[in-house]
C-alpha cells in the first residue's frame, strides 16, 4: 500500500475521491478492448518493457488509462499527463493513480499549469514517449535538451504530431527513432475516420440537443477526419459543404457527392461549422462577419485555436455559457454565434471521446509501437508502423468478432509469371 | 441551477421558429387567456418553451413531469418564473404519484398529455375533476392508442386531439427526432462504436424506421423484427434484414425496441443474447422491456451512469440503458429542439382548437390547414420556398 501512497504523493490530480467512477469507466473500456487486452498483452509479455520509463501523453480518459495499465502490467514504469488542458477526466486520472500510474493532470487546467504538468513528466526522464501532437516531445526538445538527447523513442498518435516530427527530422533535430503510429492503417483508417466522425457528431448533438437532418454543415478540411465527419453528417440527413485548400482533396469531396465551396461563401449559409484541418485559425477574424446568426462552431482538429476563440472574444460585445459546453458570443451586439467546448476538440472536451472499440485498435498500434521501440534498434528518424503488425492487429480484431476470411491460393495471386512465360510475350519481346 | 435552466430554455427558443409563429397566431384568438392549462410532457427545455408560450397567452399553467425524465434545472427555472411545477428530477414512483395527484388537484381545463397518463387517471380514479376537464391534446402513439380504445368503449368523456397523428408530428418527431435521439443517447451512455455492429430494431413503425435509418447511417448492419406483415415488407424494401426476434437477438450487439407495447422484449430473449449485448428502449418505458417474463435474471450494478448489468446466471451479461426507460428522454435530453418545435407548435394549436369548445368528446385529428401552417413556418425560417399549384393542376387534381 505504501507504494500507492508514494504514487499519490508524486502525482497531481484534481481529487482522489473521484476514483470509483474512473475505475468503472476503465473496466468498461477493458471489457470492449479485446485486442489490447489479449493479443497485445501477450506480445508485450516478452520483458522488453520491463523497467522502462514510458511517458503517456494522450487525452486522459478511460481508454488511455487502460492503455497505461497494459503497459504497466508489461513491466513499464508509466507516467501520464494530458495532451490537452481541457480533456482530462478527473475521475479516470484518480483511478489511474490508484492503479499505480503517476499522473500529472486535471481538467480545465490553465495552459500554464498544463505546461508545468508536461515538464513534471519530462522531469521523470522518460526513455519512451507515447505522444499526441508531439506535445511532450517538442517541449523536451525546447526546454530540456539534456533529456531530449537521451530519449530512446517516440510513438506519435496524430496527423498533426507526425507532421511536426517530420519537420524536426528535416531540421536535423530528431536524434531518436519515431514511430508514426497515426499513419498505421489500423489507426488513421478507423480512428480518424469512424472514431472522430461518430464521436464528433455525437458530441455536437449532445451538447446542443439540435437536429442534424436538414442542417447545412460546413466541414473545413477534407482529410481523414473531415471525410469521416462528412460521411456521418450525410448519412444522418445533413447537407455537407466541404471546404479545402488542396485540389485533390476538394475533388475527392466533390466526387463523394458533397458540395464544395470556399469558406467565405459557405459560412453565409452554414447552420453548423466543423473545423477539421489540424492546423490553426482556420476560422478567424475576417470570417466572423460572414457567419449567419445562431451558427454553431465546433472543432474536431488537434488545436484549440483552430477556431480562433480569442479573436472571437475580442470581436464580441458579450459572452456567456448558455448551456454546459455551449458559449454564446454576441457579434455586433445582436448576432449570436455559439462555440462548443470553447473550441477544444469537441468529441473529447465535450463528449466521451472516441468509441472504445476504435481506441482498441489505435492503442494496440501505440502499445506495439512502444514495444517495437523498446525491443529493436531502430535508427533515428520517422518510421512507418510495420505492415505485419498492422495486419496482426486487424486479424486479432476480426477474430474477436468471430469473422473469418479467405486465404489466397496458389494460382490466384498474380498473372505476371504466366504472361512472362507465354509465347506471345516472347515474340513481342523479340520484335 | 436556475441560471443553467434559464440558459437552456433560452438556447432552445432560438431554434423554435414554429412555436413562435404558432404563439403569434393563437394570441389573436385570446381563447386560452384565463384558462387553466396543465402540461404533462417530458419536462425539459423545449417543453418549458411551450409552458412559457401558453403562460404568455394569459393562461394559468401548471406543469407535471415524471421522475426519470424531468430536468431539475429546467423545473427550477420555471418555478422561479412563477409557474406551479409538480415535477422533481429523480423522484421515485411514490413521490411521482403524489406530484401527479397534486397536479390533478389544480383542476386543469385543458391538458397536454403524454401517454394519456393524466387523462386515463382522471377517467379511472379522479371523477371529482372530470367535470372541469374540457379537452386533451395527446402527444404520443402510446397515448392515442388507449384513447381510441376508450372512445370505442364509450368511456371517453372529453374531446381529445391526437397531436401525435398529425403528419407534421409523426413524420418528423417519431422518425427523425426519436431515431436520432435514441441512438445517440445509447451511444453517449455507452461510448461504443456503431459502425460494423449488428443492431436489431424491434418494431418498424415510425420510430423503428427512424432508429433503423440512423443506425444504418452510422454503419451498423440492421435487422428488423415485426409482427405486422406490411411493416415487415417495408423494412425488407428499405434494405434491412427481417427475422423473428428470437433468431435476431442471438447475433445482436444492440437490441433497440420501438413498439410502444408492453412485454415486447423479455428475459426469454435475453437468455438468447450474446455476452456484452446492449439493450435500449426507444418506444414506451417499462414494461416494453420486461425481464420478469422467462428465466430468472439478476440485475447487477450500474457499470457506468445510465447503464446497468443484467446477468443470466449462465455466464451471459447484457447491459440495459436507462433501466429500460425510453433512452432518449432518460439517458439523454429527449428529441432534438427543431423536431420538438414542430410537435409543440402543434400542441399549442391543438390547445387553442380545443378552447373553441366546438369539439365533441372523442378523438380528433388536427385539421390540414393547421398542419400546413406549422410546416410552413419552419420552412420560412429556413429560408425555403416551395411551389404553388397552378390553376390547371388544381383542376386536374379535383376533376374526374
Amino acid at each position: 500500500m505504501s507504494g500507492i501512497d508514494d504514487v499519490v504523493a508524486r502525482s497531481r490530480v484534481a481529487d482522489m475521491t473521484l476514483a470509483p467512477t474512473g475505475h468503472q469507466a476503465i473496466d468498461w473500456a477493458r471489457r470492449r478492448s479485446p485486442v489490447l487486452d489479449g493479443f497485445v498483452r501477450r506480445r508485450l509479455a516478452d520483458g522488453a518493457l520491463t523497467g522502462k520509463r514510458v511517458a503517456v501523453v494522450l487525452h486522459l480518459e478511460a481508454k488511455t488509462a487502460f492503455l497505461a495499465t497494459v503497459l504497466a502490467d508489461a513491466g513499464a514504469r508509466v507516467v501520464a499527463a494530458g495532451s490537452n488542458p481541457w480533456t482530462t477526466r478527473d475521475d479516470v486520472a484518480a483511478a489511474m493513480v490508484e492503479r499505480g500510474v503517476e499522473v500529472h493532470s486535471s481538467r480545465r487546467s490553465t495552459p500554464e499549469v498544463w505546461e508545468a504538468d508536461l515538464m513534471k513528466v519530462a522531469g521523470t526522464e522518460p526513455e519512451y514517449i507515447i505522444d499526441d501532437g508531439a506535445e511532450l516531445t517538442v517541449r523536451i526538445a525546447r526546454d530540456r535538451p539534456d533529456i531530449y538527447s537521451r530519449l530512446k523513442g517516440v510513438s506519435e498518435e496524430t496527423t498533426t504530431g507526425v507532421a511536426r516530427l517530420r519537420q524536426m527530422e528535416q531540421a536535423g533535430r530528431l536524434p531518436m527513432p519515431v514511430i508514426a503510429a497515426n499513419d498505421a492503417a489500423c489507426k488513421h483508417m478507423f480512428d480518424n475516420r469512424y472514431g472522430t466522425g461518430q464521436s464528433t457528431i455525437q458530441a455536437i448533438l449532445r451538447l446542443t440537443n439540435l437536429r442534424l437532418p436538414g442542417k447545412r454543415v460546413a466541414i473545413v478540411g477534407y482529410g481523414w477526419v473531415g471525410r469521416g465527419i462528412a460521411n456521418y453528417v450525410h448519412a444522418l440527413g445533413g447537407r455537407v459543404v466541404a471546404v479545402e485548400v488542396d485540389p485533390i482533396k476538394a475533388l475527392e469531396a466533390h466526387t463523394d457527392g458533397h458540395e464544395v465551396a470556399d469558406l467565405m461563401t459557405t459560412l453565409r449559409e452554414a447552420d453548423l461549422v466543423i473545423t477539421a484541418t489540424g492546423g490553426m485559425r482556420s476560422v478567424t477574424e475576417r470570417h466572423f462577419p460572414a457567419l449567419a446568426a445562431s451558427t454553431i462552431l465546433a472543432n474536431a482538429g488537434h488545436h484549440d485555436l483552430e477556431i480562433d476563440v480569442p479573436a472571437l472574444r475580442d470581436a464580441s460585445t458579450a459572452e456567456d455559457e448558455v448551456r454546459p459546453g455551449v458559449t454564446r458570443f454576441m457579434l455586433d451586439g445582436e448576432k449570436p454565434v455559439f462555440v462548443l467546448a470553447e473550441g477544444a476538440l469537441v468529441n473529447i472536451a465535450g463528449g466521451l471521446g472516441h468509441p472504445v472499440e476504435i481506441m482498441d485498435l489505435s492503442f494496440s498500434v501505440q502499445a506495439l509501437g512502444c514495444h517495437l521501440l523498446a525491443s529493436g534498434d531502430l535508427a533515428p528518424g520517422v518510421h512507418q508502423f510495420p505492415i505485419e503488425l498492422d495486419q496482426a492487429i486487424a486479424t486479432a480484431k476480426l477474430a474477436s468478432q468471430g469473422i473469418r476470411l479467405d486465404v489466397l491460393e496458389e494460382g490466384q495471386s498474380d498473372t505476371l509469371s504466366e504472361i512472362l512465360e507465354a509465347d506471345t510475350w516472347r515474340s513481342w519481346g523479340s520484335q | 441551477m436556475t441560471s443553467t435552466g434559464r440558459g437552456m430554455i433560452e438556447f432552445a427558443r432560438q431554434f423554435m421558429p414554429a412555436l413562435a409563429a404558432a404563439t403569434e397566431t393563437v394570441s389573436g384568438s385570446g381563447r386560452l387567456s384565463g384558462r387553466r392549462v396543465g402540461i404533462a410532457l417530458t419536462l425539459e427545455p423545449k417543453t418549458a418553451c411551450l409552458v412559457q408560450a401558453v403562460a404568455s397567452l394569459g393562461a394559468e399553467v401548471t406543469v407535471f413531469g415524471s421522475g426519470h425524465s424531468t430536468k431539475g434545472a429546467v423545473a427550477a427555472a420555471l418555478a422561479e418564473s412563477g409557474i406551479q411545477v409538480f415535477a422533481e428530477e429523480g423522484a421515485d414512483r411514490d413521490r411521482v404519484a403524489e406530484l401527479r395527484e397534486a397536479f390533478i388537484d389544480t383542476r386543469p381545463e385543458y391538458i397536454s398529455d403524454d401517454g394519456a397518463s393524466i387523462v386515463r387517471r382522471i377517467h379511472a380514479e379522479r371523477h371529482d375533476v372530470l367535470g372541469d376537464l374540457l379537452g386533451v391534446a395527446e402527444e404520443t402513439t402510446s397515448g392515442v392508442r388507449p384513447l381510441r380504445v376508450m372512445e370505442a368503449e364509450g368511456a371517453l368523456m372529453v374531446p381529445c386531439v391526437a397531436v401525435n397523428d398529425a403528419r407534421v408530428k409523426s413524420l418528423f418527431d417519431n422518425v427523425y427526432g426519436t431515431g436520432q435521439s435514441v441512438v445517440m443517447a445509447m451511444l453517449d451512455a455507452t461510448n461504443v462504436q456503431m459502425s460494423g455492429s449488428a443492431v436489431v430494431v424491434v418494431g418498424y413503425g415510425m420510430v423503428g424506421r427512424g432508429i433503423a435509418s440512423v443506425a444504418g447511417g452510422l454503419g451498423a448492419r440492421v435487422t428488423v423484427t415485426e409482427i405486422d406483415p406490411v411493416a415487415a415488407l417495408a423494412a425488407h424494401h428499405d434494405g434491412f434484414r427481417v427475422r423473428p426476434l428470437a433468431q435476431a437477438v442471438t447475433e445482436a450487439d444492440f437490441v433497440i425496441t420501438a413498439t410502444g407495447i408492453g412485454h415486447t422484449l423479455t428475459a426469454e430473449h435475453v437468455a438468447l443474447m450474446r455476452d456484452g449485448a446492449i439493450i435500449a428502449v426507444g418506444g414506451a418505458g417499462p414494461p416494453e422491456f420486461d425481464p420478469s417474463i422467462g428465466p430468472g435474471l439478476e440485475w447487477g450494478p450500474e457499470v457506468r451512469p445510465k447503464v446497468r448489468a443484467l446477468s443470466t446466471g449462465s455466464g451471459v451479461t447484457v447491459f440495459v440503458v436507462a433501466d429500460g426507460y425510453c433512452a432518449n428522454t432518460s439517458a439523454g435530453e429527449g428529441n432534438p429542439i427543431e423536431v420538438m418545435d414542430l410537435s409543440l407548435a402543434l400542441q399549442l394549436r391543438a390547445l387553442d382548437l380545443l378552447a373553441t369548445g366546438e369539439l365533441a368528446p372523442g378523438v380528433h385529428l388536427l385539421p390540414r390547414h393547421i398542419e400546413d401552417e406549422v410546416a410552413g413556418s419552419q420552412l420560412a425560417a429556413a429560408g425555403i420556398e416551395i411551389d404553388q399549384p397552378t390553376e390547371a393542376q388544381i383542376r386536374a387534381a379535383t376533376s374526374w
